[in-house]
């Protein structure tokens, strides 16, 4: 399933509400919340953990992980929680309007 | 991402440091999830850094890199593509700004295309001058300019106080509204105020800002204290800013000092400013808002007709007439335009060729890479970078010919900067680098530089490019393929042999000239100007000082005898008279001749050593009182009498009913104020029966006459020491400067565009040749192979050389043809057909493309058959 435009960062702030995550699991945890219904590519999914940096809203430092590795771990910032906030709300807008437009799924007649 | 986010990244250190961490991030997220999961980690790097929105800036850092590095592949097509752009541009860049300093430079006013020059001619006087009461009515009446100036250029004796040497200085003489009008604010005090115009009033001075660096190094004090103009003495109220120097060219005045002045300071008995007859200001008017050109002319030609009809006596004839400050230029020295425009058009011929040469190198230069470009673009290149890696290229190139074509433009000017007449005041030249042609050298040579460098680009994308790659080295070029960069190289000599020929003929002319002896003595004499009437001599006073001097000097130790005249031959200061011959018959409209003239001493013609060919000098008889006598010389005769004998008949000096003279002796045609001037007209009157205010004083001395400067300066401040003595200097001096120094200059400018002109053509056809050799390798070896001999293989490649060379001289030839008579127009005095130069030039230009192409012809005999067929 294809994303809209701009979803992505919504979908990582979304993520990594639930505690700090690396890069690659931040990818998995998409992926097993929609289940298997998002796939997202690690390559599009990186400059966007960088671009979200850029704007303050995700922060990282170095942890180890479970398996006593080392990975980059990233968080949300006070500037990520509230900017979620406000795509949350938007988002909702979105899909309140679009299924009053849509509606309950037609029949087809055959 | 923002800007400001963005700017962060902008230093490459940080940029790095961010990359190194990402990497180490990927690595170790890949030990994690494994390669597979995440894909191309290469990818997401480089998209993350084109976020940051940089790599514009880095691909034109590795554009450059990679450029440099070709470059640097090729000294020699660099160093000779840098050379080639350096000559053009700082030729170009040096003549262009002597140019400027010549003619062209725009008045140091405000706005000065607003300004023209406002003048009264009549048709029999070609110097031509307002006069005040003229002035004063057009000022009053008309409508086209909002502010009309005067002036009236003079030398001054200043001195700081009555016991002080005086020195003479160049004073501009000038109206009320000069510096407003001029658009010039004081660098410090004030400038005139209205009430200081009148002849009665308080005298005050403005400087001009060198004067008041040099002589009272700037200091605010000197605002209210006095100097002595004249004996007169003046309050020094301002100080014109330093880039104001006057509204001439070579004379920089001083002193500025209102005209109301003029009266006492010359020690007249008129006031001049009320003689509607005396036509001695210059006048500049500035345009008011509505008016043209053209409108402001056809009021001034209603002006002129209503002044004439209302002053039939000093204005008859009298038309007013405004110009533009180039055309006043030109009309005031006509003899400076030929060797300007020839310089200029030599110097353009010079950029052509070079930039020719630039085209020929990098168009060379595109064959060879036509293959590396095909790689490039099969391998995934995009065709817009491939472009923009050669224009860096190019311009990188442009810029490394500008910036020593800067440097030679530099050299060059220093060199023409010495250029200076040797007189008191001294004259100045003032060659500054001009921008404006800098940038247009500049320009000319970006442009070739891209339009050829993108010739490479142009060809692989118009190529199928993998024909390109499969063709090999020869590339897309086959042997018949460089058609048109034979018709640049056979075009480079073409300009080359007009360069030359130009030159050639200029270096015959000056060899003429210099070969001709003066016409006068410049040995054993030295010579000096004073002006009595500065300190307010009466005509009577002035007589008996020059009488004294004249015996005070002869009786010195060293001194062989002396001499007067009014204008020493040669002088940047040519006298004039006006002359009605007896028997002439004038144009219509006039009646009088001008001519040069001067009053000299019964001595003059001995001392000077000035041959009369037919009838006698003047002698000491030749007295006031005694019957008026004139002297011509031959082409005056030939002018106003000719076919008739000269000694014998009469004229009238100053005016048609002035005295009459009778022409008692014909003296030897010489050269008055220019060496390459056309035969002159020149009368004689004896210094008795027409007196001076001002004489110069020549001596001859029996041995080194600059010992006597000394002397003679002692021997005028013995008799009066108020009288200034100036332009103190031996005749050989003056002779050098004004027929050998100025000339010589011109000579070496000229003669080195012609060197220029044929070095660029040289290494056009060298690199052609050159390159068509290494083209050619493979031909060759099979040539040699099935038996050709190495002479034939040589032969083979000197021949194209001798070819193109003929094709370029046979089109020169043709060029030549059509601008020798503009040439010959150009330098009237130089006698310009000169049959050897004609000759000579083709066989230079033949000889050295001989040479050029016997290089790679050497080359591609002595080339190995087995290697050059192995060679691909």
């Amino acid at each position: 399933m294809d994303l809209l435009q701009g979803t992505l960062d919504m979908l990582v702030l979304r993520t990594l509400r639930a505690g700090a995550l690396h890069g690659y699991g931040i990818a998995k945890n998409i992926r097993s919340t929609s289940n298997d219904a998002l796939d997202i590519e690690f390559g599009s999914l990186y400059p966007a953990l960088k671009r979200l940096e850029a704007k303050g809203w995700i922060a990282s430092g170095w942890e180890m992980s479970d398996h006593n590795r080392r990975a980059k771990y990233y968080k949300l910032t006070a500037a990520g929680r509230k900017q979620l906030a406000r795509e949350h709300s938007k988002w909702a807008d979105f899909v309140s309007a679009v299924g009053r437009i849509m509606g309950s799924l037609p029949e087809v007649k055959g | 991402m923002t800007f400001w986010q963005r700017l962060k990244y902008l230093r490459p250190v940080r940029r790095r440091q961010e990359e190194r961490d990402m990497r180490e991030e990927l690595e170790s997220l890949t030990e994690i999830a494994g390669t597979k999961e995440l894909g191309n980690i290469a990818l997401a790097i480089e998209d993350v850094r084109a976020s940051w929105g940089w790599t514009w800036m880095e691909s034109i850092g590795a554009d450059i890199r990679y450029a440099l590095r070709a470059l640097g592949r090729q000294p020699a097509f660099v160093a000779v593509a840098v050379l080639s752009l350096a000559l053009a541009i700082g030729a170009n860049s040096a003549i262009f700004s002597f140019a400027d300093a010549l003619l062209l430079r725009p008045l140091p006013v405000r706005n000065p295309a607003e300004l023209f020059d406002v003048t009264s001619t009549t048709p029999d006087n070609p110097f031509e001058g307002m006069s005040f009461p003229d002035y004063r009515d057009l000022r009053a009446r008309n409508r086209s300019f909002s502010g009309l100036a005067a002036y009236r250029l003079t030398t001054l004796a200043v001195a700081a106080n009555p016991t002080a040497p005086a020195q003479m200085r160049f004073a501009a003489l000038v109206s009320d509204n000069y510096f407003p009008v001029a658009g010039v604010t004081p660098a410090a005090g004030r400038a005139f105020l209205p009430d200081e115009a009148s002849s009665s009033a308080q005298p005050v001075v403005m400087l001009s800002y060198d004067f008041w660096q040099q002589s009272y190094a700037g200091a605010q004090s000197a605002m209210g204290s006095t100097v002595r103009l004249n004996g007169i003495v003046f309050t020094i109220a301002g100080v014109a800013p330093a880039a104001f120097t006057g509204l001439d060219r070579f004379a920089l005045p001083s002193l500025f000092v209102p005209l109301g002045m003029s009266q006492r300071l010359d020690g007249e008995m008129a006031d001049p400013l009320e003689d509607r007859g005396r036509h001695d200001l210059v006048v500049k008017g500035r345009l008011s808002a509505g008016s043209t050109l053209e409108s402001a002319r056809a009021e001034l030609a209603i002006f002129g007709a209503a002044l004439e009809r209302e002053y039939a006596k000093t204005n008859r004839n009298r038309h007013m007439s405004v110009r533009t400050e180039l055309q006043r230029r030109i009309q005031q020295t006509p003899q400076l335009l030929a060797p300007v425009k020839m310089l200029m058009g030599l110097v353009g011929l010079i950029l052509i060729i070079a930039c020719s040469n630039v085209a020929n190198l990098l168009l060379a230069r595109a064959r060879a890479r036509s293959r590396e470009i095909a790689i490039r673009l099969s391998i995934g290149a995009g065709r817009r970078r491939v472009v923009r890696q050669l224009m860096t290229e190019s311009l990188i190139l442009a810029m490394a010919g500008g910036a020593a074509g800067l440097f030679a433009a530099y050299g060059g000017i220093r060199l023409l900067d010495t250029l200076s007449v040797p007189s008191d005041p001294p004259f100045v030249l003032g060659v500054r680098l001009d921008w404006r042609v800098v940038e247009f050298s500049l320009l000319v040579a970006l442009a070739s530089c891209l339009f050829f460098g993108l010739v490479p680009a142009w060809q692989t994308a118009r190529a199928d490019f993998v024909s390109a790659l499969k063709a090999g080295g020869e590339g897309v070029s086959g042997k018949g393929r460089t058609v048109g960069r034979d018709v640049l190289v056979a075009g480079q000599i073409a300009l080359a042999m007009v360069v030359l020929i130009a030159a050639g003929m200029f270096l015959a002319g000056f060899r003429n000239m210099l070969v001709k002896p003066p016409e006068f003595r410049t040995d054993h004499l030295i010579s000096l100007d004073t002006a009595p009437a500065v300190v307010h001599y009466s005509p009577e006073q002035t007589k008996a000082f020059y009488r004294r001097l004249v015996d005070l000097v002869r009786t010195m130790p060293g001194v062989a005898g002396v001499a007067m005249t009014e204008a020493l031959p040669l002088s940047p200061a040519q006298t004039v008279a006006t002359v009605v011959p007896e028997g002439y018959q004038f144009p219509k409209g006039r009646e009088t001749e001008i001519v040069f003239g001067a009053a000299v001493d019964a001595r003059y013609f001995s001392t000077m050593n000035v041959e009369i060919t037919r009838g006698r000098a003047f002698t000491e008889d030749d007295r006031a009182g005694s019957r008026r006598v004139a002297i011509v010389n031959q082409q005056f005769a030939k002018t106003y009498w000719p076919g008739q004998d000269p000694i014998g008949k009469r004229m009238r000096l100053d005016s048609a009913a002035g005295p009459v003279a009778e022409v008692v002796g014909v003296a030897k045609t010489g050269h008055y104020l220019a060496v390459n001037e056309t035969p002159a007209s020149f009368a004689y009157v004896p210094y008795e029966q027409n007196p001076r205010s001002r004489m110069t004083l020549i001596v001859q001395s029996a041995d080194n006459p600059a010992a006597l400067a000394a002397p003679l300066r002692d021997a005028v401040r013995s008799i009066d020491g108020n009288v200034p003595v100036f332009n103190l200097r031996t005749v050989a001096t003056l002779y050098e400067s004004r027929a050998t120094g100025t000339w010589l200059q011109f000579f070496q400018m000229v003669g080195t565009m012609g060197f220029i002109g044929l070095a660029l053509a040289t290494t056009g056809i060298y690199g052609l040749i050159a390159y068509t050799v290494s083209r050619r390798v493979k031909e060759f070896g099979i040539r040699v192979a099935i038996g050709a001999s190495r002479r034939d293989v040589g032969w083979l490649v000197e021949r194209r050389g001798l070819i193109l060379a003929g094709v370029g001289i046979l089109a020169g030839g043709a060029l030549t043809a059509a601008a020798a008579p503009l040439l010959a127009a150009s330098f009237p005095g130089l006698g310009l057909s000169s049959p050897v130069v004609y000759a000579i030039v083709p066989l230079v230009l033949l000889m050295v493309s001989a040479v050029a192409s016997y290089v790679p012809a050497r080359r591609a005999a002595g080339l190995d058959p087995l290697r050059a067929l192995r060679n691909e």
